[in-house]
């Protein structure tokens, strides 16, 4: 059997060097962090299939349809004031709306089990009032047509209306990277 | 290269090796699993930090859960069944740049006479809350989730256990279709109520 030798010093520091690069590499280093604890990032997801559509009341018992929306992006984001994410990442969605909501950009924000009276009440102890439109699924059943398996959870919807990125759990929503993602969207024909 | 050559070539001695070693690898994706103390509520947590999937275990009250199910309009019977349980708040992230998966069904706590249990699943609370009537179906960790890169997700995690129970968990998750399993030793059940301070 061949005796392996140590190396003189000069391959020790480029083995050192080299060690050292790849735990640098390694995905749990590499992985971006992020302070708000929130994140930013999206999932595209594939193949691109239409958006279950809905219609659901908000505060007011105003109706809104999904399809309406059709030739805008449409950030639909499932939750509850029990959620703390929800709680965390709602001033941030205010922000996003207030930057972005026109013509082309909306948000609806779909809540789960809870009653309009609770989150009217919730919606009073925000910092930010939120100016978009919070519609109820009391039963949860559109929440299990778009298989959301726990709150909070977000997707984006192209101007087509189909299913184009998808977030699970909170998201800091006024980060540069998601209104890059939705001028994106928004640029598609 | 072996350890003996680094040494050689260093002129380092095995223990100041081996304190360095223990220093860095938590800072470079070696797993290290830590209890904390909440200094605002006293109640305990296990962290895991380091891995590809991030987990944290944390005690519940009883009261509390009673109380997040009371205000969410559900029947007594609901709260009481709950909150006879062994409650811990589970929050799960994939810090890594890769999907990965997890299974409650494949996690197993263990007592202290060596036993192992399954976990009750998010889907059997749910099953049983409809049996009742009730179509609830959040607030528990779901079964199973795929996190995709910068996904995270929580809900409480049942043990069948009295307050202040011991046990060791054990759970896992799935990337690249490879299985990592974690152990967390002398995990304890939140008490009845928190001893009170002076």
């Amino acid at each position: 059997m061949r005796q392996l030798s140590c190396p003189n010093k000069t391959n020790l520091r480029v083995y050192l060097i080299l060690m050292w690069l790849v735990l640098l590499a390694s995905p749990t280093v590499s992985a971006e962090s992020d302070p708000s604890g929130l994140g930013y990032q999206f999932t595209p997801l594939a193949p691109l299939v239409a958006a279950p559509d809905f219609i659901l009341k908000d505060m007011d018992s105003e109706s809104y349809a999904l399809h309406d929306f059709r030739g805008k992006v449409v950030l639909i984001n499932f939750w509850a004031t029990w959620c703390p994410p929800c709680r965390k990442e709602m001033p941030a969605l205010e922000a996003l709306y207030k930057k972005l909501g026109d013509e082309s950009f909306a948000v609806l924000a779909v809540n789960q089990w809870e009653d309009p009276d609770h989150v009217f009440a919730y919606t009073g102890e925000l910092n930010v009032f939120p100016t978009f439109p919070i519609l109820f699924d009391p039963e949860s059943t559109i929440s299990e047509e778009y298989g959301v398996k726990g709150l909070p959870t977000s997707f984006l919807i192209d101007k087509k209306g189909r299913l184009a990125y998808r977030a699970v759990g909170g998201r800091d929503f006024d980060h540069p990277e998601v209104e890059k993602l939705i001028l994106e969207l928004q640029a598609q024909p | 290269m072996n350890a003996a050559c680094l040494m050689k070539a260093r002129g380092v001695k095995p223990a100041w090796l081996l304190a360095v070693v223990w220093l860095v690898l938590p800072a470079v994706g070696i797993s290290a699993i830590a209890e904390q103390v909440s200094p605002d509520t006293g109640l305990s947590s296990w962290k895991s930090e380091g891995d590809a999937l991030d987990f944290e275990f944390v005690q519940v009250l009883p009261d509390y859960v009673r109380a997040v199910y009371t205000s969410r309009g559900l029947p007594k019977a609901v709260v009481d069944k709950v909150s006879s349980y062994c409650v811990f708040g589970t929050i799960l992230r994939n810090t890594t740049d890769r999907p990965l998966s997890y299974r409650v069904a494949d996690w197993r706590y263990i007592t202290p006479d060596g036993v192992r249990h399954r976990i009750r699943t998010k889907s059997e609370w749910v099953a049983e809350w409809r049996d009742m009537g009730v179509a609830f179906r959040w607030s528990m960790l779901p079964d199973d989730q795929t996190f995709a890169v910068g996904d995270w997700g929580q809900g409480f995690t049942t043990i069948a256990l009295q307050p202040g129970s011991r046990f060791a968990l054990e759970y896992s998750w799935i990337q690249d279709d490879k299985t990592e399993t974690r152990r967390i030793e002398e995990v304890r059940c939140a008490p009845v109520e928190l001893p009170k301070q002076d």
